[in-house]
């Protein structure tokens, strides 16, 4: 086993060091020269010049990125020009409401999806099953922009059980803050549950084609003791799967549901860092969340192996 | 001033800052009340207030700003330079020097009291050299400022200024007086922790999330402010913005004209009341003279001509737009008989571009956000309707300013401020030589007129100067303006005591809540 | 698709066995859907629409009539000839993106699957590279890059799905290298070309070709959430997507501008994925693989 962690871990170091790389190239030649942006109707001649030098942005792009590296490496994210916070203040500020956020996604989507994916497999090829997996993925044709401003209307300035808009954090005041997140969460559920669905049904229903389960059902076991204990653990492992997709896929921040529900999540840091050639905090974030990716993944595989002993022997 | 006096008839009556410009006479019953909290939604995260970071301020900092910090001279509810940080102001014969006598007993929210010294050292502090502060261009025409004694301050410029008081009370990066001990001490950190006088204190500031402002209970204006608690929300799309409001959410939200259907729902809405402000400049667009097409004058006369105003703002605005045909505005003292403005001819477009010969296409700069593309398929609609192809070139809003001033443009939209003086947009905008002057046009009849503006003091000579430089600037399209700027901030009815939107910046550090 | 990722999950990855079944009256439903859809989006400019960019900026939001059947959008442009012609753009995009991760994915994953060792390490890295990155960071710097246009969103689209095609691809081959008939074929000392074009393509492909259908009606959402933020189609131009976002801020004086092409979307999604749920059905190379 740990052998196993050994090399998955080293496995992503190349990974890492390559996103670094991609981040720090697409952060440098987004265009527009930083000097110029930061120095807005000074620009003169001269005075880029004199800046560009300052921050090094004269020095060859390779040096640039060893550089930047180099301070990376030492934990040094480095400041953004134009807010003086340092990334990792920037992040550590908005990683609890993207968590939060990411979780509570995950978690309606699972009450969603998995009821309705044991209910399909349970009548597989029935009438419900045939409407819910034929409708499911249609249901991800709703744009969210659509979505969150019809769940405001209804259930903000309609019916007033929930707020439009808004954020408090949990330490302050619970119960406002999941009163906040009810709605977006709901936005991106409605998304997320029809991947759930479907991936949770198959396994199932490949489940129930096991032999201990007919054997099960020939020992005259009640079906929804079948369903929920001899077939809905065993399905579980594609879950962890893909809510581990998921989870690192909201990492990096939804910035439509984050717009709209007015909430500081990680997504709105990152489009404004673009929008003002913030690149210190655009690099930095953008290592970090990725950073975060790759990491939810390792757990997942870790999860898997532990869960499943074949693949650590096997081929991942 | 019918349009602003129209506007302002019918607005609660403002309190004015200066406790000797506290008019009795026009205080109805409604007695201000102390106490309660509200929340303001924003367009914008507000980046900062340190100028040598930010640079620049942008209209949601400025609310913030209003609320934190002091300017030295306020404008009263008739648009006049009225007193606040300083108590009163003499000038010079030649308006080149301007001496402001200081407020005592002010002191900053740290405890470090407010005097002449403090004063100078924010503007020696954006002024220099070293600090290559974006903020210097606007005090290019500063030359230095003095502190002889404690409570004086001198302004030394470099040209005349007839109306120095009245342009420097936008709470801009470089009017609101900061702290000098606060910046010192704070370094990186000061950015995001402002200290001023102002009537509110800064809490506790989340980014892009929360900023919440505290009554600051030694303000020296006796009495104010009168609300506990300001809390300022960034709110960026604008239908949950709305809806934000009529939830009750937030209590005031920033609007603009093209958010006209919402704004016609708040004023059927007995619970919200619309605040409209008509200023003075207008949304104006930049030819770049220097390359094909628009450096011949009839592709420019064309295009303008080809603009119909009044359905323009039926189409983006459902008929709020004012259209404008020069670029001071109603709001403006500058009136003009003959503005000198291109009418409304597409025969005439069309004849002038058959007359160029050649087929005009170009592009045109456009933001990247919902208003920005509807006035951009709007004006190529015009054009294409003239025989000219106009492609959208839509960038994030940060790119425009840098693409105007390297000139990488063939048509880039603007704004004109409202402002109480024209000269400071109009000199910028327009002499030759100014890194602001994005059509790289040049005449010496427009240089004379607006030089003869800036040092004179008769406003029948002035305005018959500006009325000149608009008439030129028309007849040689090289800047052409859509419409005039009205301002716009919808709260909850209950929310009393909200002043003029003047410079664009909504100032609720005043209000209370009945 | 609240964000701007494509969610094409290892769908094929566990699909049952499912017993043959007739196509059934809803496959042909919406295969009807399609074509109509296909052939009035290829036909768009030749049909007796109207201009979808000529505003008649007097009668915005106009009511359904005889002169625009669909009525009027916010800025009075004909409603109907701006669904078709973009479904015309959705559909573009729709299709040509998911060739590009079909294709390039697809060979990629074909490869690794079968020759393993350090050529699969490194393409799944780069992958996870791909996956790891924020999608819309990479859909906002290339768009600043490379300009705004069909051909660069249909090419930023494609990349971001090439991942998950090279999922599929790798997942299918990895289990069909070890059957009978390619063992067999590399015991008859059958050329890697050989094996790989006429043994492993052939039954590689299928799931592929269920899974490009999908990756069709996420990449036209995807495409619409790139218009709500500015990233889309350039403007006058109309996609699906776009004419939502427009019509939002109309949703409660004209609902129709937000919802028909939302309809347009929603059935077009359905028809895309009734019709490759049961070519996959049909095709499903492991049916008693496990």
């Amino acid at each position: 086993m740990l052998n196993f962690i050994v090399r998955r871990l080293l496995a992503i170091l190349p990974v890492l060091l390559a996103v670094s790389l991609l981040t720090f190239l697409i952060a440098s030649l987004l265009p527009g020269d930083l000097a110029m942006v930061i120095l807005g109707d000074q620009a003169t001649p001269e005075n880029v010049a004199a800046l560009r030098h300052d921050m090094g942005l004269d020095q060859p792009l390779w040096w640039r990125y060893l550089s930047w590296l180099g301070h990376v490496l030492q934990g040094d994210l480095g400041r953004s020009f134009r807010t003086g916070q340092t990334v990792l203040q920037a992040v550590s500020e908005r990683i609890p409401v993207s968590l939060e956020l990411m979780l509570m996604a995950e978690f309606v989507g699972l009450l969603i999806g998995v009821p309705i994916a044991i209910a399909c497999a349970a009548r597989a090829g029935g009438a419900f099953d045939r409407f819910m997996t034929g409708s499911a993925f249609a249901m991800l044709s709703m744009p969210s922009f659509l979505v969150a401003i019809l769940l405001i209307y209804l259930f903000a300035v309609e019916l007033h059980w929930l707020p439009a808009t808004g954020y408090v954090p949990f330490t302050e005041e619970p119960l406002a803050n999941l009163r906040f997140f009810v709605l977006p969460a709901l936005t991106l559920a409605l998304a997320e549950w029809p991947g759930i669905m479907r991936v949770l049904r198959s396994d199932m229903i490949a489940t129930l084609q096991e032999d201990y389960i007919a054997l099960a059902k020939a020992k005259g076991l009640k079906p929804s003791r079948i369903l929920f204990v001899h077939a809905l653990k065993p399905s579980s492992l594609t879950l962890v799967t893909v809510t581990g997709i998921n989870i690192g896929r909201l990492l990096g921040g939804t910035l439509i549901v984050e717009s709209i529900f007015a909430l500081p999540g990680i997504g709105r840091l990152l489009v404004g860092a673009i929008y003002t050639r913030d690149l210190v905090i655009l690099q930095g974030v953008v290592l970090l969340v990725a950073c975060g990716f790759v990491i939810v993944n390792f757990i997942v595989d870790m999860l898997y192996a532990v869960l499943d002993p074949r693949i650590r022997h096997g081929h991942a | 001033m019918t349009n602003l006096a129209a506007a302002a008839c019918r607005r609660a009556p403002i309190f004015l800052v200066a406790a000797f410009a506290l008019l009795p006479l026009a205080e109805p019953a409604q007695a201000q009340k102390s106490g309660g909290s509200i929340t303001v939604g924003q367009e914008l995260d507000i980046p900062g207030f340190d100028p040598l970071k930010v640079g620049v301020y942008d209209t949601s900092t400025f609310t913030a700003a209003a609320a934190i910090f002091d300017t030295l001279v306020t404008l009263d509810d008739k648009g006049e330079a009225a007193p606040k940080l300083a108590e009163s102001w003499t000038h010079s014969d030649d308006y080149k020097t301007w001496t402001f006598k200081l407020r005592k007993g002010v002191t900053f929210h740290d405890g470090t009291p407010f005097n002449a010294q403090a004063f100078k050292e924010n503007f020696d502090r954006q002024k220099d050299p070293a600090n290559k502060c974006r903020c210097a261009f606007y005090i290019t025409n500063v030359k230095e400022v003095l502190a002889p004694d404690e409570y004086t301050v001198v302004y030394n410029l470099t040209d005349p200024s007839v109306n120095l008081p009245a342009t420097i009370t936008i709470q801009s990066q470089n009017n609101v007086v900061h702290s000098p001990t606060a910046w010192k001490t704070k370094g990186d950190d000061y950015n995001r922790n402002p200290v001023g006088t102002g009537p509110y204190i800064l809490k506790s500031w989340t980014a892009g999330d929360r900023m919440v402002l505290e009554k600051n209970p030694n303000y020296w204006d006796k009495g104010r402010p009168y609300l506990d608690r300001i809390v300022l929300k960034p709110l960026p799309d604008a239908q949950s913005r709305f809806a934000s409001l009529q939830s009750g959410e937030v209590d005031i939200i920033w609007d603009d004209e093209n958010d006209a259907d919402n704004i016609m729902k708040a004023q059927k809405d007995p619970k919200l009341t619309v605040h409209t402000y008509k200023g003075s400049g207008a949304q104006v667009y930049a030819f770049n003279t220097k390359v094909a097409p628009f450096d011949d004058v009839r592709v420019r006369q064309a295009l303008v001509m080809a603009i119909d105003r009044p359905k323009m703002s039926q189409a983006i605005s459902n008929g709020l737009s004012r259209p404008a045909s020069n670029p001071y505005g109603d709001g403006s003292w500058v009136k003009c008989k003959d503005d000198g403005a291109l009418p409304y001819d597409v025969e005439k477009a069309k004849a002038l571009l058959k007359d160029y010969g050649k087929p005009v296409e170009f592009k045109m700069l456009v933001t990247a956000t919902p208003r920005g593309r509807m006035i951009g398929q709007v004006l190529q609609q015009f054009w294409k309707r003239a025989g000219a192809a106009m492609e959208i070139d839509q960038v994030d809003q940060a790119t425009i300013p840098s693409r105007a001033f390297s000139r990488q443009f063939q048509l880039t939209p603007w704004r004109i401020v409202d402002l109480a003086d024209p000269d400071p947009q109009m000199y910028a905008n327009f002499r030759t030589g100014s890194p602001l002057a994005l059509a790289g046009f040049s005449d010496p009849e427009l240089d004379r007129l607006l030089d003869h503006a800036r040092v004179t003091a008769d406003v029948g000579q002035r305005t018959e100067d500006y009325c000149a430089i608009s008439r030129l600037i028309n007849k040689e399209a090289i800047w052409f303006w859509t419409f005039q700027n009205t301002y716009y901030a919808l709260s909850s009815a209950k929310l009393k005591g909200f002043p003029k939107i003047y410079n664009s910046v909504i100032d609720v550090s005043n209000t209370w809540l009945e | 698709m609240a964000t701007l990722e494509l969610s094409m999950q290892d769908e094929v990855a566990a699909e049952p066995l499912r017993r043959k079944r007739k196509l059934g009256l809803l496959f042909w439903i919406a295969s009807v859907w399609l074509v109509i859809i296909l052939a009035l989006a290829i036909l768009a400019p030749v049909l007796p629409l109207q201009n979808p960019v000529d505003m008649d900026m007097l009668e915005r939001r106009a009511a359904f009539s005889s002169e625009h059947w669909l009525g009027t959008d916010g800025l009075g442009r004909d409603e109907l000839a701006r669904l078709i012609f973009g479904a015309r753009v959705s559909l573009t995009v729709g299709l040509i993106a998911p060739m590009i991760g079909l294709g390039i994915g697809g060979a990629l994953g074909l490869l690794a699957g079968y020759f393993r060792g350090r050529f699969e390490t490194l393409v799944v890295g780069s992958m996870d590279v791909l996956l790891a990155f924020p999608p819309l960071i990479f859909a906002l710097a290339v768009t600043a890059y490379l300009g705004q246009s069909i051909p660069n969103l249909t090419i930023i689209l494609g990349v971001l799905g090439i991942p998950a095609f090279m999922r599929v691809a790798r997942a299918a081959t990895l289990t069909l290298a070890r059957r009978e008939f390619v063992i067999a074929a590399e015991a008859l000392g059958a050329s890697h070309a050989r094996i790989l074009l006429r043994e492993l393509l052939p039954n590689v492909i299928l799931p592929l070709l269920a899974f490009f259908l999908l990756g069709v009606a996420v990449t036209i959402v995807v495409e619409g959430a790139l218009s709500f933020l500015g990233l889309g189609v350039p403007p006058p131009t109309a996609s699906w997507g776009s004419m939502i976002g427009e019509g939002r801020d109309s949703l409660d004086v004209a609902p129709r501008l937000a919802f028909l092409p939302a309809a347009g979307l929603f059935l077009t999604v359905l028809a895309f994925n009734l019709v490759g749920d049961t070519m996959r059905a049909l095709t499903d190379p492991r049916q008693g693989a496990l």
